[in-house]
């Protein structure tokens, strides 16, 4: 044990003495998180631009105006009848509400009326305003009611209403789609960097073959087990670390909400660390050069990535590829999250669970098979 | 005592059989010289005793243990050179060693200690802190020495460690194996270099075809052929030279070409010198020099193999 941590501290130490390993190992990853805020941070905040026609001048009409000037991201511009069309064809207003006459009457009544909703951009742009909008005017129609008709009555319990010290506590809900969206499209990035990693990681062994230092390595009394060994646990710690920076940073940072315990979330990761350094020492197995494995890793990494849903949804993708993506261990480790997204517990996705590591077992069996058929020196002497 | 016993030692690759039954023992305190040329089993047979390959019959034994059984043992004691130059680029002199001398379990204060000594034993301690890849083919040949002496070996394996150095750090090598071999390590030797192994070796195994042919010190060896004596012939160009027309001449054992000179070794009881002369004189081979010489190492493995080592 005692010389396989001596290769291992040898093998760290080495490796983050170079500025562009701690790049590409520990920075790249984080790269995700940005790519991620750029595609969807900038999905808050859109201003509604809301044109009035005001055909009534009214008391009430001029409060349900400073009702909506008093909303968030709605912009109000006060605009003539014949200009409705121009600015909405333009693109200058999203929506236009005109106050016809009798709007202030109808209201008093308790049957508001006299009111027109306009846009040519559907029920996405008019629903925010609608509900808003329908809101107070209800509220006025209420009150009307209560007045029963008398006007006098009407004045005082609205007068009472405006001046009613309501609280109106206030909470900014994460929305949860565009959080999911990001965490989904940081971590679809994390495994690619992680399979990367574990592919540059995995290839020092091949260097070490190539540069011979391999076999003097063999002649003392490390074997060829116990190099192997160094090198898994080698990049289940650089896997590690870039999960445990990653999800740290994305909460604690960015507050990119993860909708998935820390310690859940970590696991999953973890387990994926197994089929990506697995992977990697597959694809060493088969190669007997450098250029070989990286050949090899550009043929499996980069088309496994984009068809697992790393870059995109995978509900993006025709169905023919979808069903190919279920055969990918990339699609399994991000349907876990996914589910654990969703509200599924973590105990109940063990065959999940189990699917992952049946990927990694795989890996590693076929591996060691395959070196333990290599383990000549006639292949590279 | 012996510190290497080789018994009915084979390995095949495929239909190949690199190493042939062969055995050998090494004594502690030798410097024993492997001669053979390419091909002929020296680097296979090295990377079974160093525990590189397995045999697929025989045995090894390093100081008496069987190394199949107690490799670790058997790797503990032995101190592998490399013919290829195996340290890191990435790392500092004093790092290369270091990590080579910390798999033998060597820490702390006797680690420094050792990987100091190493480095000054190869002469590199004014250069600890600087990378491989601002040193010479020599300077680097050396570093490859001092990773493989830092946990103090009793067997020293050194595989061709001067291919490709200028003359002073091969010379500082030599010296240094026999410093080595003072301080009681047991040395064997490669080498494509003949007057080296001369020079350096008290024992010496021709091997050939995966067998040893000959086996002893340099005078036990040069005494199989001393009925035959070196003619050196030097020529102006050596084009017209027809080996096969010499190796047909009455009395005449082996012929080889180095450089301008045409090499003949040729059996002392028979007077065809001036046959010999003759044939260059009916080619119009123009000869500058003639030297009769006693024969040595490489006349010995001409003899014995038909092959000119360096030729390979």
């Amino acid at each position: 044990m005692k010389d396989i941590l001596w290769l291992i501290q040898n093998t760290l130490s080495v490796t983050f003495r170079k500025k562009k390993n701690i790049v590409m190992y520990l920075c790249m990853p984080l790269v995700g998180i940005i790519i991620a805020l750029l595609a969807y941070g900038g999905n808050q905040g859109t201003t509604l631009n809301v044109g009035i026609v005001n055909h009534d001048n009214s008391e009430i009409t001029t409060d349900t105006i400073q009702f909506l000037e008093g909303l968030d991201n709605v912009e109000i511009s006060k605009i003539a009848a014949k200009d409705m069309k121009d600015k909405m064809t333009s693109g200058k207003l999203d929506t236009v509400i005109t106050f016809e006459k009798g709007y202030s009457d109808s209201v008093l009544k308790g049957q508001p009326d006299h009111i027109q909703l306009t846009s040519i951009k559907g029920a996405a742009i008019t629903g925010y305003v609608k509900s808003y909008l329908y809101q107070f005017i209800d509220n006025l129609s209420t009150i009307s009611r209560a007045a029963d008709g008398n006007e006098q009555t009407f004045k005082q319990l609205y007068s009472a209403y405006q001046q009613k010290d309501f609280k109106l506590g206030t909470h900014s809900l994460e929305n949860a789609a565009r959080s999911k969206n990001m965490t989904n499209q940081t971590i679809g990035f994390l495994i690619m960097i992680m399979m990367l990693s574990a592919a540059n990681m995995s290839e020092i062994i091949l260097l070490e073959k190539e540069n011979r230092t391999y076999f003097r390595l063999l002649s003392t009394p490390i074997n060829a087990r116990k190099y192997l060994l160094a090198n898994v646990i080698v990049n289940m710690i650089i896997m590690t670390m870039q999960v445990l920076i990653t999800l740290t940073v994305m909460k604690t940072i960015f507050h990119i909400g993860l909708n998935v315990s820390f310690v859940d979330a970590f696991f999953v990761m973890l387990l994926f660390s197994f089929i990506a350094v697995g992977l990697s020492l597959l694809m060493i197995a088969f190669s007997n050069s450098r250029s070989a494995a990286s050949a090899l890793q550009n043929l499996i990494i980069t088309p496994t990535v984009m068809l697992s849903g790393c870059y995109w949804p995978v509900e993006v993708m025709p169905k023919g590829l979808q069903k190919i993506a279920d055969f990918l261990p990339q699609r399994w480790a991000l349907d876990t999250l996914t589910q654990l997204q969703e509200g599924q517990s973590f105990s109940s996705l063990y065959l999940n669970y189990a699917i992952l590591f049946a990927f990694a077992a795989a890996f590693f069996l076929i591996a060691v098979y395959k070196f333990s058929r290599n383990n000549s020196t006639q292949n590279f002497v | 005592m012996n510190v290497l016993e080789i018994k009915n030692l084979t390995k095949k690759f495929g239909d190949f059989i690199a190493v042939d039954n062969m055995s050998l023992t090494v004594a502690e305190g030798e410097i024993f010289g492997f001669l053979g040329a390419n091909g002929a089993g020296k680097s296979t047979t090295i990377n079974m005793i160093a525990g590189l390959l397995r045999s697929n019959d025989g045995t090894i034994s390093i100081l008496g243990k069987n190394n199949a059984k107690q490799s670790r043992f058997a790797k503990m004691n032995i101190g592998m050179v490399p013919q290829d130059i195996a340290i890191y680029e990435d790392m500092t002199a004093y790092e290369n060693v270091k990590f080579f001398a910390g798999l033998y379990g060597l820490r702390g204060a006797e680690l420094n200690e050792r990987v100091v000594e190493a480095l000054e034993f190869v002469g590199l301690q004014d250069k600890h802190k600087s990378y491989p890849k601002s040193f010479s083919g020599g300077m680097k040949r050396r570093l490859n020495i001092a990773c493989a002496i830092a946990h103090r070996p009793k067997l020293i394996i050194m595989d061709e460690p001067t291919v490709g150095i200028d003359p002073q750090s091969r010379n500082y090598i030599l010296t240094s194996v026999r410093k080595l071999n003072e301080m009681g390590c047991t040395i064997i030797y490669t080498s494509h270099y003949m007057e080296e192994v001369e020079e350096i070796c008290s024992k010496i195994a021709i091997i050939d075809h995966g067998k040893i042919i000959a086996e002893g010190t340099k005078e036990q060896l040069k005494s199989i052929i001393t009925n035959t004596k070196d003619v050196w012939i030097e020529v102006k160009t050596t084009e017209k030279v027809n080996l096969a027309a010499i190796q047909d001449i009455n009395g005449v054992e082996a012929v080889s070409v180095d450089e301008n000179f045409i090499k003949i070794n040729s059996d002392t009881g028979v007077n065809n010198l001036n046959k010999i002369l003759e044939h260059f004189m009916n080619s119009h081979i123009e000869i500058r020099s003639l030297q009769e010489k006693a024969p040595n190492l490489e006349t010995v493995f001409l003899t014995l193999t038909g092959r000119n080592l360096r030729d390979q």
